[in-house]
């Protein structure tokens, strides 16, 4: 075993640097064999990569603990999912699993019915650096299959908060979003290499991208909802510098997808999308050496100095390649993009909104780097919090919002105010009726209830949106309501798709703005009997309890829980010791009523009729999970859909076909 | 100037309008990260100064007061400088002997710490612990190397 996951490794460490050499090759001599031998490298490395792990796994899950990483972080009585989610808890899997999903997206790429494209043998050495520099980490600093000195007993057991639902799902979607977006940044160095400036490589990429941003988006959605869920503090986000370091890339993620639109249509922000892929790509590279590396605070930190050298060496060698083929390339697209047209349009409204991203990952950045600028100006590390991010980010936010309600009314080339006003003004009545009804309820703070009104106009926009498209089916096709809704999305899936989207971020953005503005907190120790109240809940303490539970002993308190006077049932916050681990650690409880959380922690106790808690009302943060679930439904509607360019040429015909999306 | 330009420098000019906004509402939100024996060094000068600073946390020094909520403990670094720490607040989770303690608050004329956040973080969280032979000199070790500047 210890052979075979050695020899995979470093077997595949030379298949790709041959992969490499052989795509060099075929591209000087012009050689399709030469080609031909690196695709076969690409396929010899999925396969290397998945024998080695599957390897892992199966040492995972039959506790072969004379394998140092098995003996680190499984132990006897682990359930099975988590002694094979184990694969992920350290570095030398996480890296593994990285270099797996780049194996397999590669292959996928270069196995593509496009495999011929002149791009091809280019994407291909992109993405092998990638492989090669992932297979050197690995045999260099962290090798999974490193076995112990001495076979022990029994292994060290998983940490407690791994051991949840959200380790089987959080890492490997995020990683899936990560290395995702290799794939268009490959494309893109290719296009610029080739000196290739039309959007083939953005068609080509389109879903690669928009699945990349699919489990970016899924993977920051269930790594919120996980801490919330685990580590009890009450929260979904703390502006970590870890969890900045995936929010950042999400960002300008997100301000690609919509430019590479414009490109697409137009032929226009060449220059603006390839910086972006760049950017956003090297930004996962980022993410992980901050994880790495320890160079912040961290509460996350995984601590290996060498290992984020490692990254930082080859982040910045992929930031001078980038720039030298960027910069030679630069006279060359200039000439050939499109200038835009007018002030008011959709495309000028695009751009703005992804100055906006752009300028959010901006200031999340320097929030997350200012320690060090700091550090290297004053000599004292001054840290932002978060008062820093959310002081910053609302404002960015809020300004997304509009721009989300703006933006569908706006026509492209050139918008007619007359019309934007005519079509807008339904919804914004909407958003100031609703902001009218919360200050009428006595809702307080007026940030909070312009933020709200702004995510009801945006709602109603897209709400109209869908109406008015319905209504003009109908009108040509005279079909029932719901076969007209049905067609109208199946025709142009892109379009509604990215309206049920923006849907989803108006429910998050109300969640996120409530549980800010509105959330309640109070620390209390009750005797039994005794009954503490917070916002409209009640809650009474019955008193502790014991129980064993896979060898893991339980301290449970048992609550009765009132809203406005009501029963409404009980909860049980408990504390469990893990028999692998010298800290116990609580187990949230958590009870929802009417769309408010509230959130119990067992903090300590004195004895069995007697503890302290934390307790906390987080008004609408179920919204939040209700708003990534409609966010991931639309990305996959988008996804599933075909090629809008057949419709866009119709619309020059006649543009009441194409809102109606029938195509002749 | 075309107009490309012109709606391209508008833009701009807006997002950099909002940059400065961004970074003129910076210092009103950070707390300076000064090491234990910095702090003890000259108590006075960090009076009134939002502060955060970590150390290994001394486990026979927990004290906990359920009625009032107050936690309170000792922290200290690789010089053995030691800082006294109170919390009005609950212990979190893995708080025990030698574990990393990240605070955030406030360094009282007399030395003592008000802290109003406290985290901790075991340099072996993700890197999974050995607690039977769990070793102090290594821990100092990481810590150093995490503060050295």
């Amino acid at each position: 075993m210890y052979i075979v996951g050695n020899t995979a490794l470093y077997a595949g460490l030379l298949m790709a640097a041959y992969g490499l050499a052989a795509n060099f090759i075929g591209i000087k001599k012009n050689s399709a064999r030469w080609l031909e031998s690196a695709r076969g490298a690409v396929l010899a490395l999925v396969l290397l990569t998945s024998v080695a792990s599957f390897l892992l796994f199966y040492l995972l899950g039959t506790g072969q603990f004379q394998y140092q990483y098995v003996a680190s972080y499984t132990s006897e009585n682990l359930p099975l999912i988590y002694k094979l989610t184990a694969f992920w808890a350290g570095n030398a899997g996480s890296l593994l699993l990285w270099l797996l999903l780049l194996c397999i997206f590669t292959g996928m790429v270069v196995f593509s019915k496009e495999k011929h494209n002149r791009m091809m043998p280019y994407v291909s050495i992109v993405l092998l650096l990638n492989i090669l520099f992932f297979f050197i980490v690995i045999t260099a600093t962290s090798n999974p299959f490193e076995m112990t000195d001495t076979i022990p007993a029994d292994g060290k057991g998983l940490n407690p908060m791994l051991q949840h639902p959200g380790m089987i799902l959080h890492p490997v979607t995020l990683y899936l979003g990560y290395v995702g977006f290799a794939v268009p940044f490959a494309f893109a160095i290719a296009a610029l290499i080739l000196k290739r400036m039309d959007a083939e490589w953005i068609k080509l990429t389109r879903r690669w991208t928009l699945t990349a941003w699919l489990f970016l988006t899924l993977g920051n959605m269930i790594g919120g909802w996980w801490a919330y869920m685990e580590l009890g503090w009450g929260g979904y986000w703390a502006w970590d510098p870890v969890e900045n370091a995936s929010f950042m890339p999400w960002l300008t993620a997100t301000a690609f997808l919509h430019s590479v639109m414009i490109q697409e249509r137009k032929g226009m922000l060449k220059i603006w999308n390839i910086v972006l892929v760049i950017v956003t790509y090297l930004l996962t590279i980022f993410g992980t050496f901050l994880v790495r590396s320890g160079i912040l605070t961290s509460v996350h930190a995984f601590n290996d100095g060498t290992l984020g050298n490692y990254f930082l060496i080859f982040m910045v060698a992929m930031l001078l390649i980038s720039i030298y083929v960027f910069i030679t390339r630069y006279p060359l697209i200039r000439k050939e993009t499109n200038p835009i047209e007018s002030y008011f349009s959709k495309e000028s409204s695009f751009l703005l909104n992804n100055l906006i991203l752009v300028a959010g990952a901006f200031a999340v950045f320097w929030g997350t780097m200012y320690p060090l600028f700091s550090e290297a100006l004053t000599g004292v590390k001054v840290n932002v919090g978060p008062p820093y991010f959310t002081k910053v980010m609302a404002p960015i936010m809020f300004a997304l919002i509009v721009l989300m309600a703006v933006c569908p009314l706006i026509a492209w080339q050139k918008a007619k105010v007359k019309r934007f006003i005519k079509t807008g003004q339904w919804p914004f009545l909407a958003g100031l009726a609703a902001a009218a009804a919360l200050v009428a309820a006595g809702v307080e703070g007026p940030f909070a209830i312009i933020g709200l009104g702004a995510a009801v106009f945006m709602f109603a926009v897209h709400v109209q949106e869908f109406m008015f498209g319905i209504r003009a089916r109908r009108k040509v096709t005279k079909e029932s309501m719901f076969s007209a809704a049905w067609k109208l999305m199946r025709k142009n899936q892109r379009r509604y798709g990215g309206y049920i989207v923006h849907i989803g971020v108006a429910v998050i953005a109300v969640g996120v703005i409530a549980s800010h503005a509105y959330s309640d907190e109070m620390l209390t120790t009750l005797e039994k009997g005794e009954t503490a109240r917070i916002g409209d809940f009640a809650l009474t303490f019955k008193g502790l309890s014991e129980r064993m539970e896979n060898g893991n002993g339980i301290v449970a308190a048992d609550m009765d829980i009132s809203y406005k006077g009501k029963s409404a049932g009980t909860v049980r916050p408990e504390k469990i010791f893990y028999s692998t681990w010298p800290e116990p650690s609580s187990e949230v409880a958590i009870k929802t009523v009417a769309s408010q959380d509230l959130y119990v922690v067992l903090s300590t106790w004195e004895n069995e009729d007697k503890a302290t808690f934390q307790l906390k009302v987080n008004p609408f943060v179920s919204w939040i999970w209700i708003g990534g679930f409609i966010m991931v439904f639309g990305i996959i509607v988008a996804l599933l859909g075909g090629k809008t360019r057949k419709l866009a040429a119709v619309s020059a015909v006649n543009p009441e076909f194409v809102k109606a999306g029938v195509s002749k | 100037m075309s107009k490309n330009k012109k709606i391209v420098a508008g833009l701009i000019m807006g997002a950099a309008a909002l940059a400065i906004m961004l970074f003129a509402s910076m210092p009103s939100a950070n707390s300076k990260e000064i090491t234990i024996s910095d702090l003890l060094q000259a108590p006075g000068q960090y009076a009134g100064e939002y502060i955060m600073t970590q150390g290994l946390l001394r486990g026979d020094s927990i004290k906990w007061d359920a009625d009032n909520i107050r936690l309170e403990f000792e922290i200290y670094d690789e010089h053995d400088a030691v800082l006294s720490v109170y919390h009005d607040g609950i212990k979190p989770d893995n708080f025990s002997d030698g574990i990393i303690v990240i605070v955030e608050g406030f360094l009282h004329e007399e030395g003592t710490f008000e802290a109003e956040k406290i985290r901790t973080k075991c340099p072996s969280k993700y890197e999974s612990a050995d607690m039977e032979n769990y070793d102090i000199e290594q821990h100092k070790k990481i810590l150093e190397e995490q503060t050295k500047d």
